[in-house]
């Protein structure tokens, strides 16, 4: 198909930008991963990945309902690495925990929400944000929300097909990326864990 | 629900919001809780945006509170007030379009039945007056004419109140509402009448104002829809918003119409029900 | 019933040895839900879909279909369809004409929700007086509702393309409706060679805790979960929800282009691309098409063939490249609207090339003489 021109870089892109897919933004093929619009080796996507989280004034991760529920086998181990892999970091923690309409009770320092995950960028300043275990429609929804009115870096780790919506996406992202990612944050600070 | 599904991944216990701690730690799933328990534990409403002495609310939190099995229903509602309140129930829920509700849970349920063969699962149908008894009414009683095993609760406002006041086929005849706006021309329909006839095995009419009996008819209803066939409730609940009477007074504008003669509460048990039902009452 | 074994889908669809045999279009049906493991089907009778649905129904009685059952109306069984979909099944149904416009509503709620439905929709004309006659019309209509639309010329393209499209449909990118359109009549009801793929094979099963969304069995988070929420409190979030949520179905359209030209081969055909004039049509005008240009051929006039397999998502580069060298392009049509015309108009940069028409409607055939009329004069 055409090649796109469309970027799909940090917002706040506008009032309303159009979805990346319809831009001619594809998904990365199986064993590929998405940087910023284009398909990029794995590998790549990881380390850019690993290298914005460390180099984030305030990285914070998105965990979704799929992770933050231990809902079926491996999923425990997953939680593991990932809060593994946020300690390493340095990153808060702020659950997905649903999909449902909550404006304007939520509170944006306990939560986000796909509906309105500007107002927990905005409250919290997070200049990096790492979305997984959230169901797909819900991350592609929230992501280009993000791009629309934020200036938020987004980092989506998704066991699919992956997200074109984010800056960087893996697709088929599970354990074996989130350990992966864990190890070139430790190599990129100096090999040092905190 | 899977036994310990509903079990928090180990290091997130401390970032989940609490409404969700308090569902795992408290909540009502493979509990058996009953209404008498309402105040104990976490319930399964969290908050909705219903107006002030809704009776519709409180019909909603009483059917919740009655379900026997919270773990293992799918609810289907419909378009109106109470599809307001559902994005905040800890069920799985769905809201497709308006009047439909009945033909959604019919391949709903029979769907969870291919999936789940060996597993009980209540498809559940809660909507408004509007949703049931007209714009809906013909998927309403062809799901009964199927024998659809669903359970199909009305919650009876009188009105269509979330799109402001007008005239339902439920209202009472002469009143005043929108879209009658010289009174109401035609009585009341007579659904439970409707339903036994159609072949519902279980047939209850009641009213928050007396919430035990309510309690009882939601729960048989769920179990004979389980065990036999389709089954209706009709719960009146008075909206104080449209009918524009004072939000306390909810309860005894239901006592008084009962008093009147206007409102009764109403039980119809098939043969096949009534054996079913003794047997697993006089078993506990 | 035969025993069959769950195959890998390419191998079903481009390896797996084919037999021929001389069936109706409805009877193709059967042949692709019999290999599509489709856990449910629900029917209700419509001209000239009714057939289709009756054979459905007989190889449900044979235990290739698990579950069946005829609904009360259209609107009823596209809401019993997604109710079953939410469950987390394969389901199929099947309509066509004033069905499909009792049924409307749902339609974009099937996409909205994300619902990898196949619905078969055999046309017919939908406008008073009533009539039962073929007519593409119902397309026109639907052709913004989300769901990817499939126009098959013949019956082995709606055997062929049922089967792709519960494979699209489900995938977790894509994950909406497809609806395989078959001209009522001219396909479904004449018989036609097909090249049948072996019985004792079907499709892998449907995912559904692949989704992009969850799903409503209580086996799997969050359980808070409604589907799908009314997004409508007046304030710039509800908006901007609602906007993102409508981008992320055209999204999930543009995503399918890659799988369907997989499994299509490409979202058109084209014959004689070096062609002057091109002939670019979709259903059974594509047959009369190629009477036309094999004549106009024969005549010395260099005219090719678009054959438009995919209506959404639209062709919209690949007949911009091909009308770019072209002198013309003439858009026969089985209805009154020309809505195809006004789609390559669309997306052409000099519209002025198109030519809308031959159009017929009503029942009425086309014969190929007025396609080659056109292709005369643009010629001349």
């Amino acid at each position: 198909m055409r090649e796109s021109s469309y970027k799909v870089l940090p917002g706040p892109e506008g009032y309303l930008p159009p979805a990346a897919a319809t831009m001619g933004v594809m998904l990365p093929d199986p064993g590929q991963a998405i940087m910023e619009g284009e398909s990029v080796d794995r590998d790549i996507a990881l380390r850019a990945a690993a290298r914005k989280l460390i180099e984030a004034r305030n990285p914070v991760f998105f965990p979704g309902p799929l992770i933050l529920w231990d809902w079926k086998p491996g999923v425990a181990e997953k939680a593991t690495a990932l809060k593994e892999l946020a300690e390493a970091v340095g990153a808060k923690m702020i659950p997905m925990p649903d999909y449902r309409p909550k404006y304007p009770m939520i509170n944006p320092a306990i939560e986000v929400n796909p509906n309105h995950p500007n107002l927990t960028i905005w409250h919290n300043k997070i200049d990096v944000c790492l979305f997984i275990g959230v169901h797909c429609h819900y991350a592609n929804l929230a992501l280009k929300i993000i791009r629309g009115g934020t200036d938020c870096y987004t980092i989506a780790v998704c066991a699919e097909a992956g997200h074109e919506e984010a800056m960087i996406s893996l697709r088929d992202a599970g354990l074996c990326e989130l350990q992966r990612l864990r190890e070139l944050v430790i190599e990129l600070k100096g090999g040092k864990n905190q | 629900m899977k036994t310990g599904m509903l079990k928090i991944s180990p290091g997130f216990e401390d970032i989940m919001p609490p409404e969700y701690r308090e569902l795992v730690d408290n909540g009502p799933y493979g509990k058996n809780y009953g209404i008498g328990d309402l105040g104990s534990y976490k319930e399964l409403l969290e908050e909705h945006p219903l107006c002030a002495g809704c009776g519709l609310a409180l019909s909603l939190r009483l059917t919740l509170a009655s379900l026997p099995m919270p773990e293992d229903t799918v609810i289907v509602g419909s378009t109106g007030c109470s599809a307001l309140a559902f994005p905040q129930v800890a069920l799985h829920n769905i809201h497709s379009l308006f009047g439909n509700q009945n033909a959604v849970a019919s391949g709903l349920k029979r769907a969870l039945k291919l999936r789940f063969p060996d597993k009980e699962k209540d498809v559940v149908v809660i909507a408004g007056d509007g949703a049931t008894a007209d714009i809906g009414l013909d998927m309403v009683m062809q799901s009964w004419l199927r024998r659809e095993k669903i359970t199909t609760i009305m919650l009876d406002n009188e009105a269509y109140a979330n799109t402001g006041g007008q005239e339902s086929g439920m209202s009472m005849q002469g009143a005043v509402l929108n879209m009658a706006p010289t009174g109401k021309k035609f009585p009341k329909l007579s659904l439970p009448e409707i339903a036994q006839t159609c072949g519902c095995a279980y047939v209850a009419a009641a009213s928050p104002a007396k919430p035990k009996q309510l309690a009882k008819v939601v729960r048989r209803a769920i179990l004979v829809a389980r065990e036999i066939g389709p089954t209706y409730v009709q719960l009146y609940s008075p909206c104080p918003t449209n009918y524009k009477f004072n939000p306390k007074e909810t309860v005894s504008l239901i006592k008084q119409r009962e008093k009147d003669g206007l409102y009764q509460s109403k039980e119809y048990i098939s043969q096949e029900a009534k054996a079913f039902l003794e047997s697993i009452e006089v078993k506990k | 019933m035969i025993d069959q074994k769950i195959v890998d889908p390419d191998y079903l669809l481009f390896e797996a040895p084919r037999t021929s045999e001389y069936i109706t279009g409805s009877e193709a049906v059967r042949e692709a839900i019999k290999r599509a493991n489709v856990d449910m089907a629900i029917a209700y009778p419509i001209t000239p879909q009714s057939e289709s649905m009756h054979l459905v129904g007989d190889i449900y009685a044979q235990g290739y279909v698990k579950e069946y059952f005829r609904g009360e109306n259209e609107f009823a069984v596209m809401s019993s369809v997604a109710g079953a979909s939410m469950a987390g099944v394969r389901v199929f149904t099947a309509t066509g004409g004033p069905g499909t416009m009792r049924a409307f509503e749902v339609f974009p709620t099937w996409a909205g929700a994300r619902l990898p439905i196949v619905c078969a929709f055999m046309t017919r004309g939908v406008n008073s007086p009533l009539t039962i006659q073929p007519d593409t019309i119902e397309m026109a209509y639907l052709l913004e509702t989300g769901i990817l639309m499939l126009h098959a010329e013949n019956s082995q393209d709606l055997h062929d393309m049922l089967l792709m499209a519960f494979m699209v449909a489900e995938k977790t990118d894509v994950h909406i409706p497809v609806g395989v359109f078959a001209d009522g009549f001219f396909v479904t009801h004449t018989r036609d060679k097909v090249n049948m793929l072996p019985e004792d094979c079907k499709l892998p099963s449907y995912d559904p805790y692949s989704a992009p969304v969850p799903v409503m069995d209580m086996e799997n988070v969050p359980v808070r979960q409604m589907r799908d929420p009314f997004v409508m409190k007046s304030n710039f979030i509800s908006y901007a929800a609602h906007a993102s949520w409508q981008q992320e179905i055209d999204a999930a359209a543009e995503r399918s282009r890659k799988y369907l030209n997989h499994y299509l081969g490409g979202l058109i055909d084209v014959e004689h691309e070096d062609a002057d004039i091109f002939i670019a049509t979709s259903g059974t005008a594509v047959s009369q098409s190629r009477e036309a240009i094999a004549i106009a051929r024969e005549e010395g006039i260099n005219v090719g063939l678009i054959k438009i397999k995919s209506i959404r998502p639209f062709p919209r580069e690949e007949i911009c490249a091909l009308a770019s060298r072209a002198k013309g392009i003439i858009v026969p049509e089985f209805n009154r609207v020309g809505w195809l015309a006004k789609e390559i108009c669309n997306v052409i940069d000099e519209p002025r090339k198109v030519v809308r028409g031959p159009r017929v409607f009503g029942g009425m055939t086309m014969p190929p003489e007025l396609i080659l009329a056109e292709i005369r004069r643009i010629h001349q």
